[in-house]
């Protein structure tokens, strides 16, 4: 049963227990009208009867002071009847007292009868002896009549005092014991509900959905739907606040990126530059003194300037392109990129005469974006040609590759020079250079390949001593999407 | 002609080339280069050997360096070099910052070693600044 519909019973109860009471009160003391009636009734009487022997012993009739008398008798029983009411003529009928208004009835007839006696006198029909025997039996008739009304009305009282009183205290007992018992019901549930939502380990909704009914339920709802929300919004605002907080970091990290770029781009491009202007004035310097062999030599050094100010361009070209994101994943044919690596530096190779091995074990296909891949490759087999160690008795370049069961690994091994162990931490670095004097390079190289495995979301790892160097790639498997 | 030694401490060829015709029109003929930081170092290291070979132009009265080179480098060196003053006398040694970086941040780095008494920015430096720089510390000699 709902709450509401508990404690509506109980405040229909209380009503009907309060209108039983109050009704009681009205009967009983509608009893002690009554009683009150016939005591006037008996009253008057006395003081008519008092008249009549007034007249008995000679005294001069007073026909308006007897018909005032007669009429207080009659007031009587009709204010007896008018009090009487539906409920009250069937409880008399029920119980057999119903004959009290047929006596007050009778009285009035009575007193009616009086009244026409004393008319009759004033018309002269009967004379004062004959008034004076016949209203000494009125007199006697009223008398009559008060006491056969005592009988009646002393049982209808005695009988609603009887059945009342035991019914208002069984209905107030009764009120008492269905009120605690609902009391406890309301309380019981809201207690057996507490102890549901504060037992842990248990799914709630399950729960509430076969334990909980009516207004109880709605309130959990509507409060879990509000709880709800309001979780949701501060996971919301908690997730936006994280959102903000990684992309100003990162904008931060790119901003600062992009200031370096900026700066050793602007750096490193401008250096070959200078150099030329100052090689240009020498030129002339020299052309003009007729020096023409140092004029060629100086004019050889600006081509040579003027390479590396184009190696520069590609390379940072190259930099940009690795930075963008997006490409087409595809499965990489990584035989056939070593391959190609090895055929463009053929001739270095030879030259150097560095040996260059080869080998690939994947068995499933290597998906990644094959552009970036061949960048990366092309890149670390360059250096790896370039910075060879000519006073090792053999050269070798070696490339690996192998699965495992979470990604694709490829080494990039050479014995050549190694890079110094102080500067390590800078490989990654934009136009760092670490053997200027055994080759001419951007100092790219490596930025290039560490964006595009940033790119691929790979990680490279690098080992150098003077021994040589090995980088690992390692390219974390993923499905094609 | 003048009689003083001078150290160019630079990876880049012809930026040394440059300095070096340079140092020849201001009258400077005894110029040694180093190609880094490190060598420049070992070469410095070398006290009483280089005073045997080179007798009055060792040390050398003023050492070019420049910033952006391998192993070690501008700054590297200044830390080591300024450690170096304390075993080696050093005292009549000036050094003169040649480098193509024109940030306030790289200026203000060198500016702390006592020893460093120019910043000159390559390109921008002409024969005859160079030679009003230069000429202080030829006097003194």
């Amino acid at each position: 049963m709902k709450i509401s519909t508990k404690l509506l019973v109980i405040v229909a109860l209380t009503v009907t227990e309060i209108s039983l009471t109050l009704w009681s009160i009205v009967e009983i003391s509608k009893g002690a009208t009554f009683h009150q009636l016939n005591t006037r009734h008996l009253k008057y009487n006395a003081i008519f009867s008092e008249q009549v022997d007034e007249l008995s012993i000679g005294h001069a009739v007073d026909a308006t002071m007897l018909k005032d008398s007669i009429q207080q008798i009659k007031q009587q029983p009709i204010d007896c009847l008018d009090q009487v009411n539906f409920l009250n003529r069937f409880i008399m009928r029920q119980i057999g007292t119903i004959h009290a208004l047929e006596i007050c009835r009778k009285d009035i007839v009575d007193s009616n009868a009086a009244l026409a006696l004393v008319d009759r006198f004033e018309n002269g029909t009967i004379d004062g002896d004959m008034l004076v025997l016949e209203l000494k039996k009125f007199v006697h008739i009223f008398n009559e009549n008060s006491s056969m009304f005592e009988g009646p009305t002393n049982d209808t009282v005695s009988f609603v005092l009887r059945t009342m009183i035991p019914m208002v205290v069984f209905i107030s007992l009764f009120n008492i014991i269905f009120i605690g018992y609902m009391s406890r019901s309301i309380s019981g549930s809201i207690r057996s509900l507490i102890t549901l939502v504060s037992k842990q380990g248990n799914e709630l909704d399950k729960v509430i959905e076969q334990n909980v009914t009516g207004e109880l339920k709605e309130l959990l709802d509507v409060t879990k739907e509000r709880l709800t929300h309001e979780i949701m919004m501060s996971e919301v605002n908690k997730l936006l606040e994280g959102v903000v907080k990684t992309r100003t970091e990162s904008l931060e990290k790119a901003n600062s990126e992009l200031e370096q770029f900026a700066y050793r781009t602007s750096h490193d491009l401008k250096a070959p530059l200078t150099s030329t202007k100052g090689l240009a004035r020498f030129i002339i310097e020299d052309i003009k003194s007729g020096q023409l062999e140092n004029a060629i030599d100086d004019a050889e050094k600006i081509a040579q300037q003027m390479e590396k100010l184009e190696d520069l361009v590609i390379g940072i070209l190259s930099l940009t392109q690795a930075s963008s994101t997006g490409g087409e994943m595809n499965p990489i044919d990584l035989q056939n990129i070593t391959e190609s690596a090895k055929e463009f530096h053929k001739v270095a190779l030879n030259t150097k005469n560095i040996k260059f091995f080869a080998q690939v074990s994947f068995e499933s296909p290597m998906l990644s974006e094959e552009v970036r891949i061949k960048q990366i490759i092309d890149n670390l087999v360059s250096n790896a040609i370039k910075y060879s160690d000519e006073n090792k008795p053999e050269c070798i370049v070696k490339v690996h590759a192998y699965e495992t069961e979470l990604a694709h690994v490829v080494e990039v091994e050479d014995n050549g020079l190694g890079i110094p162990e102080s500067r390590q931490g800078e490989m990654f670095e934009m136009f760092k250079r670490f053997h200027p004097n055994v080759s001419v390079g951007s100092g790219l190289g490596m930025s290039i390949v560490k964006k595009h495995m940033d790119s691929l979301k790979a990680s490279i790892d690098a080992k150098s001593s003077k021994n040589g160097t090995r980088f690992t790639l390692t390219f974390p498997k993923r499905e094609i999407v | 002609m003048n009689e003083v030694g001078v150290l160019v401490v630079d990876d880049n060829e012809i930026d040394r080339y440059i300095l070096l015709r340079h140092l020849r029109q201001c009258g400077i003929e005894h110029v040694v280069e180093q190609e880094d930081g490190s060598s420049a170092l070992q070469f410095l290291q070398d006290f009483e050997h280089q005073k045997n070979v080179y007798g009055k132009k060792f040390p050398p009265r003023i050492i070019f360096l420049d910033i952006n080179m391998p192993h070690i480098n501008g700054f590297d060196f200044l830390e080591k070099f300024s450690d170096l003053r304390q075993t080696h006398n050093f005292d009549a040694c000036i050094i003169m910052m040649y480098s193509s970086s024109e940030r306030e941040e790289d200026k203000e780095r060198v500016a702390k070693f006592g020893f460093v008494q120019e910043y000159l920015i390559k390109g921008e430096i002409t024969p005859d600044q160079l030679k009003d720089k230069i000429k202080p510390f030829l006097d003194k000699k």
